[in-house]
């Protein structure tokens, strides 16, 4: 699938889809065919979420809820970044500490979740730490990858050119670990977020995990629904700016198998 | 008497083949480099030639003997030798002057505006001056053989190791690429040793043709002074009597190589089925 993708004809196509679910369903609310107490209703979520933006209250929940977002996702990448190098380029160590990160790895991390809010008690730093277990092992486990699959050849033209190890990680390696690098960026970004709305949901008193809590707490779907739209707009919209830096990043690639591969789908 | 620029002494380098067996790729060769002069080694394929242009470049120990650099053993990387290498070595996140001047980027960091006219000066030798700003993907396989030439000579080494580095050409580029090289190599006392399966670009270019035996445990079968006056014009030189004499006795030489690794071939492919 190579051209579709450029045509007006795709976005018709999705936007339509996207329609007639949604018509289906204020259509089945409308009908009683679905429950309103259980399903609510398209028009009453959208109407919640234009009520909450132009009030203005759900602004100081997002605002926190991004910032814990972003604040794991900078330390889960910056950590996995700077382990998976080391661990990439020093073969003893990663040997010697292998077993232990995919120990650590194959925990789920949500069962982590209660212990981090006794640790750091119901502030962000619980919920940042739960994104950051989620999004370090994803971007370390891709940048390891990444600098252990350098094509040899390259790497030895670079050293014969006089490439002290440091130009060699500057110049070489983290170029040629980007790609993988961005792979999982794409799949942090969106984990990261998924993370901190998890610690909230299980307990905080901002952010819109607890929105979304509140609203369940009264049996208000209109609200929890409102809330997972909230969240999706932001997921999409932080994805694409992603989507950019990455293909600035990577112009030098005649097509970023990432985005051929998502193509592929 | 000066010390050779490159020496070889009686090195061995032996890979773990598979099942936990030892191949034994080449064994015993010596071999000397006079500074400033341009050697080839020619042989049949798999005989071992990447392997010792490894090894004078500090990226592959030997198994057992010495490699010598201007009479010091060489430990490590090969600080006064660049290579260009049989596989594609570009960096194809860089731009092609990017590419060119990367050693001045290595070792003169801050002098980006000198290494930049540099660049282009020596993309203009190699006729790719206006494919500055390209990225490697976008050029041709003849065109990245360019860059990686230029990449190589600009970082002026006093040897240059080169591992076929036109088979991938055209006969018309390859012929302009080879009188470069002999040009760029002529006077600037460089010492060149240049792998090729051609022995026809071998004789055409070198002071002296070295060859293999087949592997595995190739052997240095031969050494050949070729003895044609220089400066030499590669297109005539080949009709030259005194070409096709010292062709024909090295030919008679490699020749037996080929055979014995072609009827290897045969063998481990019979009892490989
Ligand atoms: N890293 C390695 N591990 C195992 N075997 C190797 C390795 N490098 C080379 N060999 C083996 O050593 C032999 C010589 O390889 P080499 O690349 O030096 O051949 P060559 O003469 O350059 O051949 P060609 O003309 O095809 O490039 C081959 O049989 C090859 O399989
Ligand atoms: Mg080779």
């Amino acid at each position: 699938m190579n051209a579709p993708k450029h045509s007006p004809w795709i976005w018709v196509g999705q936007a339509a889809i996207g329609a007639s679910a949604l018509g289906l369903w204020e259509w089945g609310a409308r009908a009683g065919t679905l429950d309103k107490f259980f399903f609510s209703r398209p028009s009453d979520v959208a109407a919640r979420v234009w009520q909450w933006v132009t009030s203005g209250s759900i602004w100081p929940h997002l605002g926190v809820t991004l910032l814990e977002a972003l604040l794991a996702f900078t330390i889960g990448v910056f950590l996995g970044v700077l382990l998976g190098f080391l661990l990439a380029r020093t073969p003893t160590a990663a040997v010697l500490l292998e077993p232990y990160i995919r120990m650590f790895n194959a925990l789920p991390r949500v069962v982590l979740a209660p212990i981090f809010l006794l640790w750091f008690g119901l502030g962000i730093w619980s919920k940042v730490t739960l994104g950051v277990t989620v999004v370090f092992f994803i971007v370390f486990f891709n940048t390891y990858r990444g600098v252990k699959e350098v094509d040899p050849v390259i790497v030895n033209n670079a050293r014969m050119l006089g490439a002290s190890e440091s130009q060699l990680i500057r110049h070489v390696l983290v170029p040629s670990a980007l790609t993988w690098i961005f792979s999982s960026l794409h799949i942090s970004i969106g984990f990261a977020m998924i993370s901190v709305v998890v610690g909230e949901y299980l307990g905080s008193s901002k952010g819109v995990g607890y929105v979304i809590s509140q609203a369940e707490g009264v049996f208000d779907t209109t609200g929890v629904f409102a809330g997972m739209t909230v969240l999706a707009a932001v997921v999409l919209m932080v994805g694409a700016a992603v989507e950019r830096l990455e293909r600035w990043l990577l112009r030098w690639k005649p097509e970023s198998p990432i985005r051929a591969g998502e193509r592929d789908l | 008497m000066t010390p050779s620029a490159v020496s070889l002494e009686a090195v061995t380098a032996r890979f773990a083949g598979p099942g936990g067996t030892e191949y034994t790729a080449v064994e015993g060769v010596t071999l000397d480099v006079a500074e400033g002069a341009f050697v080839s080694l020619v042989g049949p394929s798999g005989c071992g030639k990447s392997t010792l242009l490894n090894m004078a470049a500090g990226l592959l120990a030997p198994s057992v003997g010495t490699v010598r650099i201007f009479g010091d053993p060489l430990r490590g990387i090969n600080r006064r030798a660049t290579c260009m290498f049989q596989q594609e070595a570009l960096l194809p996140w860089k731009t092609v002057l990017d590419n060119v001047t990367l050693s001045l980027t290595f070792r003169k960091p801050r002098e980006r505006k000198q290494s930049e006219e540099l660049g282009r000066l020596w993309l203009k030798r190699v006729g790719l001056e206006e494919f500055a700003d390209r990225f490697p993907y976008q050029l041709s396989g003849g065109m990245r053989k360019r860059v990686a030439m230029a990449q190589n000579w600009i970082a002026g080494p006093d040897i240059l190791l080169m591992d076929e580095p036109f088979s991938a050409l055209d006969i018309h580029t390859r012929l302009r690429m080879e009188g470069e090289i002999l040009n760029l190599w002529a006077g600037s006392n460089k010492t060149v040793l240049f792998v090729t399966h051609d022995l026809e670009e071998a004789i055409a270019l070198s002071d002296e043709v070295l060859v293999l035996s087949a592997g595995p445990a190739g052997r240095l079968v031969g050494r050949y002074p070729v003895d044609l006056p220089r400066p030499r014009n590669l297109i005539d030189i080949r009709a030259e009597p005194r070409f096709a004499d010292l062709y024909r006795s090295i030919w008679t030489d490699l020749r037996e190589e080929v055979l014995k690794s072609y009827e290897r071939a045969d063998y481990e492919r019979r009892h490989a089925s």
